[in-house]
């Protein structure tokens, strides 16, 4: 009996190993099969190399920043973040892409800076890494991202210059990106009985009414230093309603349209409401200018990137659950409104002698879990991939009473937010003339004969 | 660069004057080889057609002369550069000659860059010698409220430029800035400070004024302590009076000292760009565009850098007759005082 109990347990226990080791075999062909699938490339094929990765200053630097261990983790290759303060950064992008530096392998760049670095051959053409299925994960999936951000970032070079339209390049992917929104302090106008305006003229009585209730509020924030980059916000989204282009074709011919009768009419609308509108600082207002004012609610109402006024409303801050949106102003006849948008992206130094370690990078940074995590971490916002706007975990986060109306109005403004610019070498240069012609005509100068003055500033460059 | 080059002769006179060991003999006449100097001069001619090469000292000065040689080098590539049509970004770079210049000297915004940097520079050194005289005589004066102030007047001068003009820009503003608050305090104001074209220019001058008065004052200041008593003891006996003595005896020998720090100045106030750029960025409009700003932003901002280098040299040019000017002025006074 006892030996028949003591075979029994013998068998028991042999089946039980038999048992035993097959459920871990099991276990782990199906853990290496889930891998496998999931992981198309070998993301360790450059590992021991080490890359440098430069960007501004910026929220988006930091969410990247803070997932950087995982990316080192995942492939062995080590990364060196160079981050420098936005005037900073920008000069040195320039000086150290045309001075064919290998130093810095990915960088941080928006569509228009990308446009003068293309066509001398310093950014890297992308098409030919995500084409790869060596180098590119199956499941990266890059028709994810918004068919608006995909088509600024994608575009070929024809004598020099930027040429859109089939058969482009792909030269950065976007990491997050910006559309163009009025927002506001729901806590002010609510208390002053003021309804959001949708127009220049609305908006300049509106903040008339808001003087006489406050004086001590600034009704409208807008930059209006003298770049560029004043003019990429409130003013070109607004001046696309009305129906100004910065270029045109005239008997196939370039020219600039800033003289055109709709770009006179903007202009005297858009003039009086600064005058009536911003800080007498205006001149001097930079981004951080207007989201100062709108966070501290010193200023009412701010036309800018919409993500400034997400970050203000996330938990903890001053202003959490104060701001709500809006699409930007449109010309008073005009049926909708316009906006344009600024993408922030990855692309790659042509110099850098590490470019399948760097092309891991930027594949890994914009991929579909760093785009998610990032933008439930309240940083990557908004989001450039459909997929992080179709996850429960994104609207869940966004939908929180703090973020207002952030999710409704990101999907209108979205369904008409497109680059607003004309796509050309040159571009920084017309166009800061544009913001010095701007800074003139708001300090008295006649709007019809400095825009003339303007557009013969510009032909003289073309 | 610019300075490096032009610099040379005014150092050479400059050190002939510090090495002067008190000013009893920076009046003493130059010029004036004795006997002696010129028998030992003629012996230096003969032994001089004997000298081999003395290749150890050559080797020795080799260093300096070939950093001199690449300071040279870097500054001709420059004015080639604004003889091109070099895009920053675009491979192909063509000779254009001075299309450049000429191209510039058709737009208003060029002379308006000519006339914000000259009047910018002229007021901001003519006020901070003004003010940097009148601390001077406070400092000389040796009163307690002097010996105070004396370690705290050096304090703008020790702050990075960036920052005084970030501070600046917070203080001068219309709405929030403590300057417009003080002002109302005595019912003035407010004003617009940095952003109005009006006044644009004086608060930036003004910023300059407050950062390098300093300087005139520690330079001017030497000059008062250079001065023995027993000239302003003898002036005294004579019977001149306080405002006498500074007029006739103290102004006239302290004008080299004045003149120095006025060349310095005028060199770096035609060059300023960090409390241009960190205040107004040349705003409002062209109201406070330098030429040193306008270069920036033309080579760097537009990427048009042989347009860039052009404005650069125009701007190089204006330091070199500013500072050959105030050179004369300071040899001219100099050639009184002796």
């Amino acid at each position: 009996m006892r030996n028949s109990m003591a075979a029994f347990r013998n068998d028991a226990r042999r089946r039980m190993k038999s048992i035993l080791l097959g459920s871990l075999l099991l276990t782990t062909t199906a853990a290496v099969t889930t891998s496998a699938e999931a992981e198309t490339i070998n993301w360790r094929q450059f590992e021991g190399t080490s890359i440098t990765w430069a960007y501004d200053i910026h929220p988006y630097a930091d969410a990247l920043a803070a997932e950087l261990p995982q990316f080192e983790k995942l492939t062995g290759i080590k990364v060196t973040p160079e981050l420098y303060p936005d005037d900073s950064y920008w000069n040195k992008l320039t000086i150290q892409l045309t001075t064919k530096s290998p130093a810095w392998d990915v960088v941080g760049t928006g569509i228009q800076p990308a446009w003068d670095l293309a066509p001398g051959g310093l950014l890297e053409p992308l098409d030919q890494y995500l084409n790869d299925p060596k180098l590119t994960d199956a499941g990266y999936d890059y028709n994810d991202f918004f068919p608006s951000l995909r088509t600024a970032l994608t575009w070929k070079v024809e004598d020099g210059q930027i040429a859109t339209g089939e058969g482009g390049h792909v030269w950065a992917i976007p990491h997050a990106f910006e559309n163009i929104q009025l927002f506001y302090r729901k806590d002010i106008l609510d208390k002053y009985k003021i309804a959001v305006p949708a127009t220049p003229p609305e908006m300049a009585k509106a903040c008339e009414t808001l003087k006489a209730a406050d004086p001590s509020i600034t009704p409208l924030g807008v930059r209006g230093v003298r770049f560029w980059s004043s003019i990429h916000t409130a003013a070109v989204s607004i001046a696309r309603s009305y129906g100004v282009k910065d270029f045109v074709m005239k008997d196939d011919v370039l020219d600039t349209g800033l003289d055109s009768p709709e770009s006179i009419a903007f202009h005297k609308d858009y003039v009086d409401m600064i005058k009536k509108c911003a800080a007498p600082s205006f001149a001097n207002d930079n981004w951080y200018q207007v989201v100062d004012g709108i966070s501290s609610g010193r200023t009412a109402m701010a036309i800018d990137s919409n993500m400034f006024g997400f970050w203000n409303d996330v938990a903890g801050k001053p202003a959490s659950g104060k701001i709500a949106f809006a699409p930007p102003l449109h010309a008073p006849n005009a049926k909708n409104f316009e906006s344009n948008i600024w993408i922030w992206s990855l692309a790659m130094n042509s110099a850098s002698q590490k470019k399948g370690p760097a092309w891991l990078f930027i594949q890994w940074a914009t991929s579909k879990q760093v785009a998610l995590a990032g933008a439930v971490g309240g940083k990557l916002v908004n989001p450039p991939r459909a997929s992080t706007w179709n996850d429960k975990a994104w609207l869940d986060y966004a939908a929180k009473p703090e973020f207002n109306n952030f999710v409704e109005s990101f999907k209108t403004t979205q369904d008409r937010a497109a680059l607003a610019f004309t796509p050309r070498v040159g571009f920084g240069e017309a166009m800061n003339a544009w913001a010095v012609a701007m800074q003139k005509m708001v300090n008295g100068d006649d709007v019809e004969a400095t825009l003339k003055s303007l557009a013969e500033e510009i032909r003289a460059g073309m | 660069m610019k300075g490096g080059s032009l610099l040379l002769p005014f150092l050479t006179t400059m050190e002939n004057f510090m090495m002067t060991p008190h000013l009893s003999k920076a009046v003493m006449p130059v010029g004036t080889d004795t006997l002696a100097d010129r028998v030992s001069s003629a012996g230096k001619s003969d032994s001089q057609t004997e000298r081999t090469v003395d290749w150890l000292s050559l080797v020795v000065i080799a260093p300096a002369v070939l950093i001199l040689l690449g300071f040279l080098l870097l500054f001709f590539y420059g004015v080639y550069q604004s003889l091109t049509d070099l895009r920053l970004g675009r491979p192909i770079v063509r000779f254009v000659g001075f299309a450049n210049y000429t191209a510039l000297m058709k737009t208003t915004d060029f002379w308006n860059n000519i006339r914000v940097t000259v009047t910018y520079a002229v007021c901001a050194v003519l006020l901070q010698a003004l003010l940097g005289l009148a601390i001077a005589k406070l400092f000389a004066s040796g009163v307690l409220l002097a010996r105070l102030l004396r370690p705290i007047i050096l304090l703008p001068l020790v702050l990075p430029p960036m920052s005084v003009a970030l501070m600046w820009t917070t203080m001068m503003n219309p709405q929030s800035g403590i300057l417009n608050y003080l002002l109302s305090l005595v019912k003035l104001g407010p004003f617009s400070w940095i952003s109005d074209p009006a006044t644009a220019l004086l608060s930036v001058i003004l910023i300059d004024v407050w950062t390098y008065t300093p300087f005139f004052t520690l330079i001017i200041f030497a000059g008062l302590q250079g001065i023995t008593d027993d000239l302003r003891e003898a002036a005294r006996i004579n019977g001149a009076k306080a405002w006498a003595t500074f007029t006739n005896i103290e102004l006239p020998l302290i004008a080299p000292y004045i003149l120095i720090a006025g060349v310095f100045r005028v060199i770096e106030s035609l060059n300023q760009f960090d409390i241009i750029f960190g205040t107004t960025q040349g705003g409002p409009g062209n109201s406070t565009a330098a030429l040193s700003v306008q270069a920036y932003f033309t080579a760097f901002q537009n990427l048009t850098f042989g347009r860039g280098a052009a404005l650069m040299v125009v701007n190089w040019l204006i330091v070199l007759i500013g500072a050959f000017l105030m050179v004369k002025a300071w040899q001219a006074v100099r050639s009184r005082v002796s």
